[in-house]
């Protein structure tokens, strides 16, 4: 055992050494998606397919590499750490390499640095790993299509985009990322870009992510000049949580803005350390309610600007998880290849709000405000998700619901402060709805492209392999006991439950009463997705008479995922010891990234973070409202369905039904309220503007009035020379005339 | 400086010649008339200049009336090629008929 653990904590290279090549984790699948989409057409399919998987697989080396350096800590030697440019206090368990300045304009500067730590460690692995298993997937998946280049060039670029977001160390370079994977989904969800519907679903998930991004950018801003005006006002005494001498931490923090920028984490991080929620205990120091004295922000509160800035990122992290109000896009995201649906919208870019929030969690702590709405949001999203999921009969779409509503627990956990847990979540998440998603797409490859599960059905025993990871993964996310889904949901709703956020001390187990009816929803609607396409009798419907097994290269990488499915348990198992006793194993590992935030928590103000592990009861209660959601819907399905099926149902089921299966008419409603009106106001402007102003009188009044001009100056010019001359002859004379009168006088 | 004549005959004369050509240019409808006339106006111009360079006793106006001659006699050598393009290509040297600077 201790033998194992020395060889897992002794990284084969040097992490300083290493440190230095991490850029090349990016540029693998940068490289790539350049070959693939210039090169790709004369390079043919086989060559595309494997240079698109290579590059993905070199990344995931380079990834282990990395997170194998993040951990290293040799039997007597120190730990790895990172110097801190805004602190004396080293980072610990983070490797990073700053490649110099990116761009600066005055005295704001951005560098272009990259960071390694436990949680974009995580993250790296998750999105190389995953992403690897679902490239040798769509080999297969793709293998029909004529433009196999165009997808793993766009595929292999969305990689290389998303790890720009995880390894970036300052918010600039993760807006490049995050503006990158927005890029890569819009592409590939209007991948079939001939098909009208498939267009504009791109269309419309790159709008809903543009008015995120726009928040995420305002939010941004609002951190410089929070940080410039910190930087002004902070007294010595503010310095004192950062450093033993809170002078040099002064001096040391002022070094880091000039050296790194006002954006980058580890300087928000400090900052997050330095500014306490009331001046009990630092009489000088600058606090949350101190009013800012200079700059276009002059008035308001540190803890205000905070607050604002931070719910600007949550319509940012919204927009691009599928969050209300911006949730609309994600179900239609279902247009673009099933692969792509595994791996940017259920396993890697939609847990991108999640990671930011996790990422920034020191400053998420500061404001309760922020936190209870970023919990509220997921927690109304996750509810209406899985409400609508109940109703769809698509299987993509319904596992988009579930996506959704997924993040929204994510999120919940995130606002509650339970950051390990919702990562948890997140990794777990990522394998299993990786795995059904590909299995849907394994089922619709089988069926003549069949995605409506009430013409599926019986598929059990046609394909094995995909039923038996299907099964697997749907108990997982549906929470039943041995597999990891259970484990991570139920830790996150625990933490939902004890957490406290001072002045919204209700809130807690509200949110905890919301998340057991999630819980039990997702339960039914995944039994009913899972009973409707694999058991009974195959339905009369059905495209094709039998279905067929996916190939190799589509089963494996579903086996594996099924497998991770259930291993990733272990992260929630309490084997780590720590303070309070034991606690999991994520939690322990996660400590060093969300120390901050808890050291910031701790000191009570704000927000009370628990560390007790779930108990028997709570594991209780967890697997009943799982079995009983289950249970329903396996019951309702399995006996009910079949003999009723053909009847119809009461109008009062029909008419929920139908409400429910146009997604609440949320659609209509910001097609009514917000896009209507938008798309008047812009007839309204071209009819007044374009076509009136600019095209009537501006030009061609101007064509007219020269026209006009012109046909007047025609009779002067006769072309005869002696008019000419006789026009000079006069002025002549009128030159003479005047010399005499001046002559004269 | 025998009989010197006083400068105002000559201004006299300039003027005359001077409105004699103007007159042609403005009247005459040959072309190659209307060259002459545009001379007559020139040689009053230079007279003018000899005139006041004798009265004042300095080169300029010498100088001045050898660059005239100089422009007169590329002006008419450029001159008479036009016009004897103009007549090769239209038979006519009418300048009433000769309107194609109007397009």
């Amino acid at each position: 055992m201790d033998a194992l653990k020395s060889f897992f904590m002794t990284a084969p290279v040097e992490p300083a050494v290493f440190a230095q090549s991490l850029w090349l984790i990016i540029a693998l699948p940068l490289l790539g998606a350049f070959v693939c989409g210039v090169f790709g057409k004369k390079l043919g399919r086989a060559n595309v397919n494997f240079i698109a998987c290579a590059m993905v697989a070199g990344s995931f080396a380079l990834s282990v590499l990395a997170f194998w350096c993040v951990n290293h800590a040799p039997s007597g030697g120190t730990p790895v750490a990172m110097e801190n440019a805004f602190s004396s206090s080293a980072i610990r368990y983070a490797l990073g390499y700053d490649y110099g300045i990116w761009f600066a304009a005055g005295d704001f500067r951005v560098n272009l640095g990259l960071m390694v730590d436990h949680l974009s460690g995580i993250m790296l692995l998750v999105i190389t790993g995953v992403g690897f298993l679902i490239h040798v997937y769509s080999t297969s998946y793709m293998e029909h299509d004529e433009s196999p280049w165009r997808y793993f060039a766009y595929l292999n670029l969305f990689i290389a985009a998303m790890l720009t977001l995880v390894l970036a160390d300052n918010l600039v370079l993760l807006f490049v990322g995050w503006e990158g994977v927005g890029l890569a989904s819009y592409l590939l969800i209007g991948f079939w870009y001939t098909d009208a519907a498939k267009a504009w679903a791109g269309r419309k998930a790159f709008i809903a992510n543009r008015i995120g991004d726009f928040a995420f950018l305002i939010g941004s801003f609002l951190i410089v000049l929070l940080v410039g005006a910190f930087n002004d006002q902070a007294s010595t005494s503010n310095y004192a949580p950062v450093g033993i001498n809170p002078e040099a931490a002064q001096v040391r923090f002022r070094e880091g803005l000039e050296m790194k920028g006002p954006l980058t984490f580890q300087g928000l991080e400090v900052m997050a350390n330095a500014v306490p929620a009331s001046s009990d205990k630092a009489p000088n120091a600058l606090t949350l309610q101190t009013p800012i004295q200079a700059g276009p922000l002059a008035g308001r509160t540190f803890g205000g600007v905070l607050t604002a800035a931070l719910l600007l990122f949550l319509l940012g992290a919204a927009g691009k998880s599928a969050q209300f109000p911006l949730y609309v896009w994600l179900p239609d995201a279902m247009a673009g290849p099933t692969p792509v649906s595994a791996l940017i919208h259920a396993a890697t870019m939609v847990t991108a709000g999640v990671y930011l929030f996790c990422r920034m969690s020191y400053l998420l702590v500061l404001s309760p405000t922020a936190m209870l709405v970023v919990a509220s949001i997921g927690a109304f999203t996750a509810l209406i998700a899985a409400l609508i999921a109940f109703a769809q009969d698509d299987i993509k779409k319904v596992l988009a619901y579930s996506t959704v509503s997924q993040l929204g627990l994510m999120f919940m956990g995130v606002g509650t402060g339970i950051f390990w847990a919702a990562v948890l979540h997140l990794v777990t998440h990522a394998f299993f709805k990786a795995c059904l998603f590909l299995g849907a797409g394994s089922v619709m490859h089988g069926n003549g492209d069949e995605t409506d599960i009430k013409k599926l059905g019986g598929l059990r025993h046609e394909m094995t392999w995909t039923w038996v990871t299907f099964l697997i993964a749907t108990l997982a996310i549906t929470g039943i006991a041995p597999f990891s889904g259970f484990f991570s949901k139920d830790a996150l709703l625990h933490g939902v439950h004890h957490n406290h956020l001072h002045g919204f001390e209700s809130a807690s187990t509200l949110l905890y009463a919301v998340g057991l009816v999630i819980a039990a929803c997702t339960a039914f609607y995944m039994t009913r997705l899972y009973v409707l396409t694999f058991e009974g009798q195959r339905s009369p419907e059905a495209k094709t008479e039998h279905a067929h097994e996916s190939s190799g290269y589509m089963t494996v990488p579903l086996v594996i995922l099924a497998i991770l499915s259930v291993v990733a348990l272990v992260y929630a198992l309490p084997l780590m010891p720590s303070r309070n006793g034991l606690q999991p194993v994520m939690e322990n590992f996660l400590g060093p990234v969300f120390a901050s935030a808890e050291r910031i928590a701790s000191r009570g103000a704000l927000a009370t973070l628990d560390h007790s592990v779930p108990t028997m009861a709570d594991y209780l209660i967890a697997w009943v409202v799982a079995l009983v959601g289950g249970g329903a819907a396996a019951f309702a399905y399995l006996k009910y369905y079949p003999s009723r099926g053909e009847q119809p149902a009461p109008a009062f089921a029909r008419a929920v039904r139908r409400f429910t299966q146009n997604k609440f008419y949320v659609d209509e409603v910001y097609t009514f309220l917000i896009i209507r009106p938008v798309k008047n106001l812009g007839v309204l402007l071209f009819k007044l503007v374009d076509t009136m102003l600019i095209d009537t009188v501006l030009v061609r009044g101007t064509a007219w009035v020269t026209a006009r001009v012109g046909g007047a100056l025609r009779y002067a010019q006769t072309g005869d020379a002696q008019a000419y001359a006789a026009v000079m002859a006069l002025a002549l004379l009128g030159g003479a005339v005047y010399a005499i009168i001046q002559v004269l006088q | 400086m025998v009989h010197s004549v006083d400068i105002k005959y000559y201004l006299v004369l300039a003027a005359v010649l001077f409105c004699l050509g103007m007159f042609g240019v403005l009247v005459r409808r040959n072309a190659l008339v209307v060259f002459m006339c545009v001379e007559l106006m020139l040689n009053a111009a230079n007279l003018t200049f000899l005139a006041f360079a004798r009265q004042n006793g300095d080169a300029t106006g010498h100088v001045s009336a050898f660059f005239v001659i100089a422009v007169a006699a590329a002006e008419a050598s450029i001159g008479l090629a036009i016009v004897i393009a103009v007549f090769r290509s239209r038979g006519t040297v009418n300048i009433e008929e000769i309107r194609t600077m109007k397009h």
